[in-house]
């Protein structure tokens, strides 16, 4: 049934690869055939659809097989998970209009593009984020993040002038953590910055969708380059929070083909020790933070004693506070705490 | 369902306890010996118990992020969060959402739930043994009293066969 059509059809999917511009390898080799299954002859179900797309990316070598199939499929049947589709729709035939949607989108996949941009959306918390490559996709450990910022701003709902709790975010990528204490906490209001220009329109994208834009002021900034324009616009902040790229630049080159050829690479690679973005945070961290207002940081597992150490060394006026694992038992997160300055004004 | 077992005996064994010890009209659930297990919450007199308190101490959590070093070098979409309870065992599997994190929540409420469950199970168990040990007792006091009466009457009828019939009563 499926072999009807002309083999032509799966070069459709050369289209699709080689949209992710400079950061993807993709757009100098469009020659490349993904072999797509043809677009069947006759009417399938969804669930013959979730079979065949399954099997063809086991066969590909395409991860989750089955979970991308499933998320895909869903997605153009108007749910966000194929348990909440009915039973009985996915036994009913699928329009033709709807099935070249599942090959057009599932063929995407081939070419190892993530789900989350192959659908272009996905969920955060209790978000609906839109996607697009290469705003680096929100992880699931940045979901704890945000949990720990809300554990501590949700305690200490604000000093006694009842002065507004302000947070700021350093590199918001889609805007994810921000929007998502803006959405938990109805008082507050966020500052977020991203060097890519790629993240600040996505960011202030999603702000809209969500009706969170009114609390939510995001700029093109680079937290290396503009630091004087930083330190004339921020001040008094409650949190600081960040999920900088913290990866170590040699272990950039193992990643995922899903990451390496549609993620820009330069939310991920953190420099040698993955720490250089880091560094700068805690430098200006004092300038930046009202009195014991705090820097939430996700990090490399190896990470928080050399935070630690280095946060010692180099910046006064910054108190390491502790260490928080994430859900898989990693060292993921460090807390750091504005401490005011006990220096005595009569020495030096 | 085997695994409920240990829980049904060790419930059974400490709510026995609890009834001779509990003061008579007072729920036994109010008072909690040492030895009953730590997720029973304490309960109102007439209420429900309320759904069990989880400790994360007692509970192993599972889902997949792979064996590197996860966080940004990891892009997975699969979010199913596999929750153990460890001292009975009852595992909770859920992937209702695209989040990690409502996904673990939810695995936790389920969980809860089922905690209850398992006790409510053992505690509807009890009160009808507890309600089937009162009616026998009612029961047995019924006759009691019965038999009592029917002496009293066999007596009194004996008393009025020896004497002189009154017509007064």
């Amino acid at each position: 049934m499926w072999w009807r059509r002309t083999l032509s059809r799966s070069c459709r999917c050369c289209l699709g690869c080689g949209r992710s511009g400079a950061k993807g390898i993709w757009s100098l080799r469009t020659r490349r055939v993904c072999s797509a299954p043809a677009l069947p002859a006759g009417r399938i179900t969804a669930l013959q659809a979730l079979d065949v797309w399954k099997r063809h990316f086991e066969e590909k070598g395409v991860t989750e097989p089955e979970h991308s199939s499933q998320y895909i499929i869903a997605h153009l049947l108007g749910a966000k998970t194929i348990e909440s589709v009915e039973q009985q729709r996915l036994t009913q035939f699928l329009s033709k209009e709807k099935t070249e949607q599942v090959w057009q989108l599932c063929t995407r996949r081939l070419s190892r593009m993530p789900v989350q941009y192959v659908i272009e959306e996905w969920d955060f918390r209790d978000l609906t984020l839109k996607l697009r490559p290469p705003v680096f996709i929100p992880r699931p450990e940045t979901e704890e993040l945000v949990e720990l910022v809300l554990t501590d701003l949700q305690r200490h709902p604000g000093a006694a002038e009842t002065r507004r709790q302000t947070c700021l975010e350093v590199g918001c990528g889609s805007g994810a953590v921000s929007l998502s204490l803006l959405k938990s906490l109805p008082q507050l209001e966020a500052f977020a910055l991203d060097r890519s220009q790629d993240a600040v329109d996505l960011s202030r994208e999603n702000a809209l969708r969500l009706g969170l834009q009114d609390r939510l002021k995001v700029y093109h900034m680079d937290v290396i380059k503009d630091t004087e324009r930083m330190l004339g616009l921020f001040s008094s902040i409650s949190a600081l929070v960040s999920n900088p790229p913290y990866l170590f630049s040699e272990d950039m080159a193992t990643l995922e083909p899903e990451i390496l050829r549609f993620e820009d690479h330069a939310a991920l690679d953190g420099g040698e020790d993955g720490l250089n973005v880091i560094r700068q945070i805690l430098a200006l961290a004092p300038d930046f933070l009202s009195d014991r207002g705090r820097v939430y940081l996700e990090v490399d597992p190896r990470h928080p004693p050399l935070v630690r150490r280095w946060t010692e060394d180099n910046v006064e006026g910054l108190r390491y506070a502790k260490t928080r694992h994430d859900a898989s038992g990693r060292p993921r997160f460090c807390i750091l705490q504005k401490e005011e300055s006990h220096k005595d004004p009569d020495q030096d | 369902m085997s695994s409920l077992l240990p829980l049904t005996s060790r419930l059974l064994g400490v709510s026995r306890r609890l009834m001779w010890r509990a003061a008579p009209g007072v729920s036994p659930l109010l008072r909690l010996t040492p030895a009953a297990p730590s997720w029973v919450a304490a309960v109102g007199k007439k209420d429900l118990p309320g759904l069990p308190v989880l400790l994360e101490d007692e509970l192993e959590e599972q889902f997949v992020r792979g064996s590197g070093p996860g966080g940004q070098a990891t892009n997975k979409t699969s979010n199913c969060v596999v929750l153990k309870h460890i001292p009975t065992g009852i595992v909770v599997k859920c992937h209702q959402t695209r989040s990690v994190d409502v996904n673990r929540k939810r695995a936790r409420e389920i969980m809860r739930e089922k905690l209850d469950v398992a006790y409510k199970g053992e505690l509807s168990e009890l009160l009808v043994k507890k309600k089937e040990s009162m009616l026998k007792k009612q029961e047995k006091r019924k006759r009691v009293n019965e038999n009592l009466e029917k002496k009293r009457l066999f007596k009194k009828a004996l008393a009025a066969d020896t004497k002189p019939e009154d017509d007064t009563v």
